[in-house]
């Protein structure tokens, strides 16, 4: 119904919408804005699932695209959010073995990379030719700058992001090169709960809530200043 | 040859007519932003009236590069403003539209303009080139892949030809050109010396990088500077808008065409306008050092841009 | 027919150099002045030779020794080697104007007259080696060049550092002759013959390895990373017009001989072209990159020609590329390109170097930071150096421009046309070619504003005075010679019979020209006539000092900090106090160190192994009669082992 070249035209845009978003949160130091990044990965995510629905109309993209909305638009963003909110975590300045911008040349080193591997892998197969193909290289390379993301920052709360930008990535590429099972999609989301879950433990300590936590952090004289006019 | 002569006088004498207008829209809409009903928005023509009538000072330690600087600057400036049709594309003459040799002349501009912020041996004037000298030096690599992907799109080295396939086509542009329009906002930002680069608003040393290299300029000289300023932002805007929304770009002359062509462009010109005013009172001025960063970003966004088209 | 003439100028430049070294017992001016005649001679009718050729198209052949077959020394002039001979010409004419007078200000008496003869020699000799017609008279002369310009290097052998610089660069000009003599001789055994022909299938593994040995000759010899480190030291130790000769004419020799071989000896494969590209991008950024960072003049534009030198190289690896690929048209732009900026580099770099000749002579100091306010003491040697730091930036309408646009041109027109992964190498290239651009217009801004502008920094710049005619009289030539092959380029490219796609900058000078004056008279009529002079603004401070200016480190502070990884500057900062608590300072050490990372990491080592091994070597000559006498004994047994058992 819709033109496949407008519709190629579009995905080309998420694509690039995606990386950009992956380069940003290689290379920020500001907090604040880290999840809001990620939500809006996940929302071109999201997209390109419908536009592939679009273009071959299988329905298991679209219940996929229903979860990623749901869990990595709304509900996980909205976790981390919460934390962050509470634990007043604002910058991460500190970067282990790469600064940003070599983190960046790195990253366009890697697709390039991982395209000229994949092409030798695939090449000859039907997979290689379709336009499908730059979409598993993208998903290889995501995946790979939420690895770098993990190991290059300091503070947890930038490597549970960068953790799920790997997710991300798993999920990019699966929805280009396989038929993807909607139980492996499930078991992703679950994985990710945990993930986040295992967060707020290691914040509050498991036998606690946020409010005990609270206190607990003013009897020690830890806890900042929060009061606003 | 007569069209060109033709094309030569008209497209001088709209940009020296707009350039001030645009330049007041912005910091209009930056006042309004910040809650204040700012300046009109013919206070830059006043502005440079004003500056006409004053005389010139000029510092015992400044050599001849004072005097002749903000001519070269204009007229490199003007040759510059040839190259970037407003609202009547002829057929290109000579080199005349290459864009390679645009960015150079807007390049010749900036020498010039460093040369005489050295020339009066105050710091302010050399903190100004330092820093322009070595901004522009960082950009330059990113400029230089926007216009490959722009010669790579359009099959053309010349701006005209560029502009006659984008109004031939009509229609708005495919993603690729969108993308190509984000990183050409960049640029036009990071050349202009806007923020987050630059506050073209303030006079102090620590923020400015164009203002610094100008302060020591005065009465005519000033007005020409601010003037060189002006049509460096008009040529930056056109080359955006008439590759993206070429709505009215005339190829072949009439009189009903050029009065219709010069009123879109004043329209679009002055959303575009809008768009740098808002984008500017949304930002806050970046530490010179984090720069770099910002700029590797921009690279990396317009290298994306050609890998996507050129692998996808 | 025009063998004659040739024969010509090597007669003058003979005679160039006997007069002096027949006189060089007395000190006299004459014999100096004859010897500069010579020169000038010889350049202008080498000029009218090498413009004949390139304009009818007719070679010059001459056979000068042929004593048997496969040995003979003969000269061969064809279009390219006359490019280059006008090169040589233009050059070495007004080089020789100037140093008629510089070299009366020099120290030394009567070894005066041996720099002049040398400097003939070292022209003869690169005359010899572009115009040879076979490898091995092309070796010949290329050792002759080499050992001509050591003699020069060394003029003022009393101070240590130049002795150090002469010696390096004996070096490391015999090491680039090493290269190429094991390239032609591998040449020879692949082929079988010493001369410039084709080599057609079947290609013996052997012309690969040739390629690569004459590759490394010819880049040592001009100053590509990492074999450039000769030039920083060479150069600013050498006087100032065999500076200009050595940057402008002698590094293109060594590009000359890399064309030749590639255009009339090989057939090119792709990877010999990417191998050009990636060693000239890598010279041109880092070459620019480490000039940003000298605060000596003369070493600036070493490094600043170790840059070009890259673009050059850019030029010559993207045409071989293209011609791999098959896009022939596009390949030719790319290496008229190259070429041009050859001829354009030797006119504005020894234009550079004979003006910052004329600033060291005036100033007494070559370091930057101790100049400032010449323009006002200078006037004409300071316009002159305007010119060539326009010309270098690549700026409109000038000849540095001209031929970067037409690499430039090449690179964008052949994106489209290759397949996707040379894409992607030539946009890395293509960018950083791009940023150099950008950082040499930097460099000259930086380099041009301390020496010339606002005030003076020392008591001699305060007292310097303008150089004598001669020493400007050069250098204008020069200048003008930038002038008008920026604003005629595409004109004569026409009149060369080439069509490339060069905008007309004749028609961009106009409208320039065009432009101002319009400026001026509405300005004219418009604005306020009145000026006055008036103190700069200094904030507040009573009068203006020359130490409130802007220093040379300083304008490029922002980009040592932004490319810091590059430079790998050390910074030291100890403080020791009395107390614990840090309050009472006692003394400190603070140091920024830039590590000279070429020499720390590849030169120091490799000369350091190289002694060790021959120290060890060396033992087998410790002078004692009996151990050569036990050598001669076991050299005789085993003769008589061999003859007798494996024979």
């Amino acid at each position: 119904m819709i033109d496949p070249a407008f519709i190629q035209g579009l995905i080309k845009i998420l694509f690039v919408v995606v990386v950009i978003t992956a380069a940003y949160i290689i290379s920020t130091r500001n907090l604040l804005s880290l999840v809001s990044v990620y939500a809006l990965q996940s929302l071109s995510l999201v997209l390109i699932a419908l536009a592939l629905y679009s273009i071959e109309g299988a329905p298991v993209l679209l219940a996929i695209a229903a979860i990623t909305f749901a869990s990595k638009v709304l509900i996980i963003p909205y976790f981390i959010a919460t934390i962050q909110e509470k634990v007043r975590i604002r910058r991460d300045i500190e970067f282990h073995f790469l600064s940003p911008t070599t983190s960046l040349i790195i990253s366009m080193g890697l697709m390039l990379v991982i395209y000229i591997a994949l092409s030798k892998i695939l090449a000859g197969t039907h997979a290689r030719e379709s336009f499908l193909f730059f979409g598993a290289v993208l998903g290889i390379s995501l995946m790979l700058m939420g690895m770098m993301v993990t190991f290059s920052r300091k503070r947890a709360i930038t490597k549970v992001l960068g953790y799920l930008t790997m997710e991300n990535g798993v999920l990019l590429f699966g929805l280009f090169v396989t038929e993807l099972p909607f139980i492996i999609e499930f078991l992703i989301i679950i994985d990710l709960v945990i993930v986040v879950l295992l967060t707020t433990i290691l914040t509050v300590g498991i036998d606690s809530t946020l409010e005990d936590y609270h206190k607990r952090l003013h009897r020690f004289h830890l806890w900042e200043e929060e009061e606003r006019p | 040859m007569n069209g060109f002569l033709l094309y030569l006088v008209l497209n001088t004498l709209v940009v020296l007519a707009i350039a001030p207008l645009f330049v007041s829209l912005i910091k209009k809409v930056k006042a309004r932003t910040q809650g204040r009903s700012g300046p009109s928005v013919f206070q830059t023509y006043y502005n440079l009236a004003k500056l006409l009538k004053k005389e010139v000072i000029y510092s015992p330690n400044s050599s001849r590069i004072m005097r002749v600087a903000p001519i070269v600057n204009m007229a490199a400036l003007l040759v510059a403003a040839l190259f970037v049709p407003l609202v009547f594309v002829p057929e290109p003459l000579g080199g005349i539209g290459n864009i390679i040799l645009f960015l150079y002349l807007l390049a010749l501009a900036k020498f010039f303009m460093a040369l005489a912020g050295l020339d009066a041996g105050s710091s302010f004037g050399g903190m100004g080139s330092s820093r322009e000298m070595s901004i522009s030096a960082i950009i330059e690599p990113t400029t230089i892949i926007v216009f490959a992907a722009l010669v790579f799109v359009f099959k053309s080295l010349n701006i005209f030809d560029m502009f006659a396939t984008s109004a031939a086509a009509g229609t708005l542009a495919t993603p690729v050109l969108i993308l190509l329009g984000i990183s050409l906002f960049i640029i036009l930002i990071v050349e202009t010396s806007r923020l987050p680069v630059d506050n073209p608003e303030t006079h102090l040393e620590l923020t400015m990088i164009h203002e610094g290299m100008i302060l020591e300029q005065s009465g005519r000289n000033l007005a020409l500077m601010e003037l060189s300023a002006a049509v460096k932002l008009t040529l930056l805007m056109a080359i955006l808008i008439n590759l993206i929304v070429p709505f009215g770009l005339m190829t072949t002359f009439t009189l009903a065409g050029l009065l219709i062509a010069a009123l879109l462009f004043v329209v679009k010109g002055s959303i575009l306008a809008g768009i740098i005013g808002l984008f500017e009172s949304s930002t806050a001025k970046m530490r010179f050092f984090r720069l770099p960063s910002l700029f590797a970003m921009a690279f990396f966004f317009s290298t994306l841009i050609i890998i996507i088209e050129v692998f996808a | 027919m025009g063998a004659e003439f040739f024969l010509l100028v090597l007669l003058l430049l003979l005679a160039g150099i006997a007069v002096p070294l027949a006189t060089s017992g007395q000190d006299r001016r004459i014999s100096r002045t004859a010897a500069h005649v010579c020169t000038i001679a010889a350049s202008a009718v080498l000029a009218a030779i090498a413009l004949f050729v390139l304009v009818t198209g007719q070679e010059i052949t001459w056979t000068a020794y042929q004593p048997f077959g496969f040995f003979s020394i003969a000269f061969v002039i064809d279009r390219l080697a006359a490019f280059f001979l006008l090169i040589i010409a233009a050059v070495s004419l007004c080089v020789a104007i100037y140093s008629g007078e510089y070299v009366e200000h020099l120290e030394g008496g009567s070894r005066r007259n041996l720099l002049c003869g040398c400097v003939n020699l070292f022209i003869l000799s690169m005359v010899l080696v572009v115009a040879s017609a076979n490898t091995l008279s092309f070796l010949f002369f290329w050792e002759l060049m080499a050992a001509s310009s050591f003699f020069l290097v060394m003029y003022e052998y009393t101070l240590p550092e130049t002795r150090k610089a002469g010696i390096f660069y004996f070096v490391m000009t015999q090491l680039s002759t090493l290269f190429v003599l094991l390239g032609v001789i591998l040449l020879y055994a692949g082929t079988g013959s010493f001369a410039f022909s084709l080599i057609r299938s079947p290609v013996s593994p052997l012309i690969p390895v040739a390629f690569l040995c004459l590759f490394l000759g010819f880049s040592i010899k001009a100053g590509i990373i990492p074999f450039h480190k000769w030039l920083p030291y060479a150069h600013p130790a050498s006087p100032s017009p065999i500076s200009a000769l050595m940057s402008g004419v002698m590094l293109k020799i060594a590009v000359y001989g890399l064309v030749r071989f590639l255009l009339d000896v090989f057939t090119p494969e792709l990877w010999w072209g990417l191998l050009i590209l990636a060693a000239g991008t890598a010279s041109a950024v880092l070459g620019i990159i480490y000039a940003l960072k000298e605060h000596d003049v003369k070493a600036m534009l070493a490094y600043s020609s170790i840059e070009n030198i890259g673009i050059i190289f850019i030029g010559i690896g993207l045409s071989v590329v293209l011609t791999a690929v098959n896009l022939p048209v596009l390949a030719q732009i790319s290496l008229l390109g190259a070429l041009f900026h050859a001829l354009n580099h030797a006119l504005f770099k020894s234009l550079l170097f004979l003006t910052s000749g004329s600033v060291v002579h005036a100033t007494h100091t070559r370091d930057i930071e101790h100049m400032g306010g010449l323009s006002h003491v200078m006037p004409y040697t300071s316009a002159l150096f305007f010119v060539g730091a326009v010309a270098i930036a690549a700026l409109p309408p000038l000849n540095g421009f001209a031929s970067e646009i037409l690499i430039f041109i090449s690179f964008f027109s052949s994106v489209s046309a290759v397949d996707p992964l040379l894409k992607v190498v030539m946009f890395i290239a293509l960018s950083l070619f791009a940023l150099t651009s950008a950082l040499s217009a930097a460099c000259f801004v930086k380099a041009f504003g301390s020496i010339f502008l606002a005030m003076p920094r020392s008591e001699e710049s305060a007292k310097a005075r303008e150089v004598p005619f001669l020493m400007l009289l050069g250098p204008a030539i020069l200048a003008g010679a930038c002038i008008i092959l920026g604003l005629f380029a595409l004109q004569l490219f026409t009149l060369a019979g080439f069509a490339v796609p060069e905008p007309d900058m004749l028609l961009i000078g106009v409208l320039l020209l065009v432009m101002a004056g319009f400026t001026y008279v509405v300005l004219h009529f418009t604005a306020s006539r009145e000026v006055r002079v008036s103190e700069t603004w200094g904030c507040g401070t009573l009068s203006q000092q020359p130490s409130t200016e802007y220093t040379g480190h300083g304008f490029s502070e922002p980009i040592d900090i932004i490319f810091s990884s590059i430079y790998c500057t050390r910074l030291k900062n100890e403080r020791m106090f009395f107390d614990e608590k840090n309050c009472h300072f006692r003394e400190g050490v603070a140091e920024i160190r830039l590590l000279k990372v070429f020499e720390e990491y590849l030169y120091l080592p490799v000369s350091r192994a190289s002694l060790r091994v021959a120290t060890a070597v060396s033992r087998f000559q410790n002078g004692c009669l009996d151990t050569y006498l036990l050598y001669v004994f076991f050299a005789v047994i085993a003769v008589i082992v061999y003859l007798g058992w494996f024979a």
